[in-house]
C-alpha cells in the first residue's frame, strides 16, 4: 500500500492517465498505476500524490515482458541491463537454456564450457576472458556475481551439461552415468534450485567446438527421470532442445516430456519450433501431439519465436544457399586460396553469372541485402544487391562476386524472411493457447543476426498489422502466461501486490528497429542488434530502468527465486 | 499360391536400403541455410530430415554432387561416410 502522510496517500511513483493492459487478457481500462517499495500499490483512479509521476496519456501501460529463452549468462557479468533487451520492455529474462549455464562449474572445466558457448551460441572468446573475473564455482556464487549490478530481473536455469561435467569430469562426454553419479547430480541440482535456479535445461542436439555431442546427450533416459524427480520436489521447469530436425523425433520427445510432466508434476518446454515451407507439416503434426498431451494433463509447452528467419552468408565459408547453383557451389567449397583464384578468373566468373539467368541474377539474387559488420563497406550497408549493382553498372551476380573480392570475401549478404515468415500460418500459431511465445535466443548468435525486439515485432506484425492477436492477448502471452508457466510468483500482471515491472509504450508505434552492427562486445567484438521503437519507459521493481531512449543503470533487478 | 512365410523365416529379399528421394533448401533457426532431405525408409515410409550446414555440405560432398536435384537416388548411408575431396 501507499505510505500515508497526514491522511494523504503518497506513492513512490505514479504512472498517470494511461490505458492499462494488465496482463490478464482483460480489455484495457483507463487507470493510474501506483507503485511503492517496488510493488504495485494500486491500480485505478489514484488521485494521490507521488514522489515521481510519469504521464502516460495516450500510452499503453503493461506488465514488463518476460523472455523465457535467452543466453545472457555471460553478458550479465558486465552488462546488468542485458542491452538492448531492456529497452524493448523486457524486464525478466531466463538464461541458462539448452544445457549450458555458467554454474556450477569447476575452474578446470571453464575452457571446455566456453568452447560450447562459442560453438552453439556464437559467443566470442573475449567475452569470457576479458570482461570479468571468474569468482565462483557453485551456483550461488554465480548468482551473487550477477546480482551486484542487475537492472533486469533474471530467472536462471541450470544446465544439465555443466552438472554432468562437475560430477563426472571428462567422462561426462564419454558415457552414461552410474547410479552413484546420478545421485550426486541430483544433490547438485537440488543445491542449484535452492540457490535460485528456476529449473534445468538439457539438449538432445547440440555439439561442442570439436563437434562432439555436449555432455547432456550422453545421458540415459533414467538420468533425466531422476532429475525430473528432483524438479518435482518444487515444481520447477525442465527445458529441452529436442531433435527439431525431424518431426517424428520431436514428437517422441514430446511424449517423453509428457510422461515426466505427469509423473513428477512439472512443467516442461521445448524449442525451437518454427514454420518453414520446406517442412510444412512440422508445425501441424507437432502441435497435434502437444494438444493430445495437454488433454492428458501434461504440460509440454512449445516455444515459438515471433520473428521471421533470415539466411545470411558470405564467401568466407561454404553455404548451402548456393546448392541450386552448381558452379557457385563448387567455387564456394574450394579452399580459400583457390576460391579467391576462381573468383578472379574471367571464364569462371562468366560461367557464374550465366548460371543465374539471362538477367544476370536480378530475379534470383537481386533482393539480397548487404549486411553491416566488419567486412562490409558502410556506404552500401542495408542496400539490396540490385541497387548496388545498378550503381556499379554491373549485373547483380557480377556485383556479388566483385564486392566480395574487393572486401577480402568478408561482405555478409542476407536473404530476408525466408522462413517462419508466412503471417497466415505463423499468426494463428502464435495465438494458439498452448503456444508459449519465446525462443528469442537473446544474447546468442550475436554475429549472425539480432535476437532482440521479438516482443515489439509481435505487437507490430501480429497485433497491429494482421490482427491475429488483440493487444490484450499478445501482452498476456508475454507476461502473465509466461510467469505462470515458469512459476514466477507475483510477476507478469499489474495487480496490487505484484512486483512493479512495467512497460509504457505507444501501441501505434511499438516495433523493433532495423538490424545493425555494433562493436560493444568485450575486445570490441561485433554483434547485430535492433533498438526499440515506441517504448517510452521501462520500470523494474519500481525503479525506472529505461526512459526517453536512455538507460538509467537502476540496479533494481533481482534474481527471481 | 505361395505358402505364407513363417514368423521367423527370413525375407526372400533383403530390405531395400533407405534412399534420398528429394532435397530442398530450408532455413535454420541459427540463420544459416540447411538441407531438407526426403528419405524413403526400408519400410516404404517417406519422411523429411533437416541437416545443418556442415552435415548438408558433407552429404553433398559424399554423394559427389553440386546441385540439390542430384541427391535423389543416393543411399542415405552416404551421410555416414568420411568426407572425400571436393568435386
Amino acid at each position: 500500500m501507499a505510505e500515508n502522510f497526514g491522511g494523504v496517500e503518497v506513492f513512490d511513483l505514479i504512472i498517470k492517465g494511461g490505458s492499462v493492459v494488465d496482463g490478464s487478457g482483460r480489455a484495457r481500462v483507463a487507470a493510474d498505476v501506483g507503485i511503492t517499495n517496488g510493488v504495485i500499490a494500486g491500480v485505478g483512479a489514484l488521485g494521490t500524490d507521488a514522489r515521481q509521476t510519469i504521464d502516460a496519456a495516450g500510452r499503453i501501460v503493461a506488465p514488463g515482458f518476460i523472455d523465457p529463452h535467452t543466453h545472457f549468462d555471460v553478458q550479465l557479468l558486465w552488462d546488468g541491463e542485458a542491452r538492448p533487451a531492456l529497452e524493448h520492455g523486457v524486464t525478466t529474462i531466463v538464461p541458462g537454456n539448452c544445457s549450458l549455464s555458467l554454474a556450477p562449474l569447476k575452474a578446470e572445466h571453464r575452457r571446455g564450457l566456453v568452447g560450447m558457448f562459442q560453438q552453439i551460441e556464437e559467443m566470442p572468446l573475449a567475452a569470457f576472458t576479458d570482461a570479468f573475473e571468474w569468482t565462483w564455482e557453485r551456483f550461488d556464487g554465480y548468482v551473487e556475481a550477477i546480482e551486484r549490478a542487475l537492472s533486469i530481473n533474471v530467472a536462471p536455469l541450470v544446465g544439465h551439461s555443466v552438472i554432468r561435467m562437475w560430477v563426472m569430469g571428462d567422462a561426462a562426454q564419454k558415457r552414461a552415468a552410474t547410479r552413484d553419479e546420478i545421485a550426486q547430480m541430483q544433490n547438485l541440482l537440488r543445491e542449484c534450485l535452492e540457490a535460485g535456479a528456476v529449473g534445468l535445461s538439457t539438449s538432445f542436439v547440440d555439439v561442442d567446438e570439436r563437434l562432439h555431442p555436449v555432455p547432456s546427450r550422453f545421458a540415459y533416459r533414467e538420468e533425466l527421470d531422476e532429475f525430473a524427480k528432483v524438479l518435482g520436489e518444487s515444481g520447477k521447469m525442465l527445458q529441452v532442445v529436442p531433435e527439431f530436425y525431424a518431426t517424428d523425433l520431436t514428437i517422441a520427445r514430446i511424449d517423453q516430456l509428457a510422461e515426466l510432466s505427469l509423473a513428477y508434476a512439472i512443467p516442461t518446454t521445448f524449442s525451437p519450433l518454427f514454420d518453414s515451407a520446406a517442412t510444412p507439416d512440422n508445425v501441424p503434426r507437432t502441435m497435434a501431439r502437444v494438444e493430445e498431451q495437454f488433454a492428458r494433463g501434461a504440460r509440454v509447452w512449445p516455444q515459438v519465436q515471433t520473428r521471421p528467419i533470415d539466411i545470411s552468408f558470405s564467401f568466407e565459408r561454404p553455404s548451402l544457399f548456393f546448392a541450386r547453383f552448381p558452379s557457385w557451389f563448387r567455387v564456394m567449397r574450394l579452399p580459400r586460396a583457390e576460391r579467391l583464384a576462381a573468383l578472379r578468373d574471367a571464364d569462371t566468373v562468366s560461367r557464374l553469372v550465366q548460371e543465374t539467368g539471362a538477367d544476370g541474377g536480378r530475379a534470383m539474387l537481386g533482393r539480397l541485402r548487404v549486411r553491416g559488420g566488419e567486412g562490409a563497406p558502410t556506404e552500401i550497408v542495408g542496400r539490396t544487391l540490385a541497387e548496388v549493382a545498378d550503381d556499379r553498372g554491373e549485373a547483380p551476380a557480377l556485383a556479388l562476386v566483385n564486392l566480395s573480392l574487393e572486401n577480402d570475401l568478408g561482405v555478409p549478404f542476407l536473404a530476408e524472411s525466408v522462413g517462419h515468415q508466412d503471417s497466415a500460418r505463423v499468426g494463428p500459431l502464435l495465438a494458439h493457447p498452448l503456444v508459449h511465445v519465446g525462443a528469442s535466443d537473446g544474447g546468442a548468435h550475436i554475429t549472425s543476426f539480432s535476437t532482440y525486439g521479438d516482443t515489439g515485432f509481435l505487437l507490430s506484425r501480429y497485433v497491429r498489422e494482421t490482427g491475429h492477436l488483440t493487444l490484450e492477448q499478445a501482452v498476456r502471452k508475454i507476461t502473465a502466461d509466461t510467469a505462470e508457466i515458469w512459476g514466477l510468483e507475483r510477476r507478469g500482471k499489474l495487480e496490487t501486490g505484484y512486483a512493479a515491472d512495467v512497460v509504457v509504450f505507444d501501441a501505434e508505434r511499438i516495433d523493433r528497429g532495423e538490424e545493425h552492427a555494433v562493436f560493444d562486445m568485450p575486445g570490441r567484438g561485433m554483434r547485430y542488434v535492433r533498438n526499440s521503437i515506441g517504448v517510452d519507459t521501462v520500470i523494474v521493481n519500481g525503479t525506472i530502468a529505461y526512459s526517453g531512449g536512455a538507460y538509467a543503470a537502476s540496479c533494481a533487478g533481482v534474481v527471481c527465486r | 499360391m505361395a505358402a505364407p512365410r513363417r514368423r521367423h523365416e527370413p525375407a526372400e529379399t533383403p530390405p531395400a536400403e533407405t534412399v534420398i528421394v528429394d532435397a530442398e533448401i530450408g532455413c535454420g533457426h541459427d540463420g544459416r541455410a540447411e538441407l531438407v532431405v526426403s528419405l524413403r525408409w526400408s519400410n516404404g515410409h517417406v519422411s523429411k530430415v533437416v541437416l545443418d550446414t556442415e552435415a548438408g555440405l558433407r552429404l553433398m560432398r559424399n554423394c559427389g554432387v553440386a546441385h540439390l536435384s542430384e541427391l535423389a537416388g543416393h543411399s542415405w548411408r552416404k551421410i555416414l561416410e568420411e568426407s572425400k575431396c571436393s568435386t
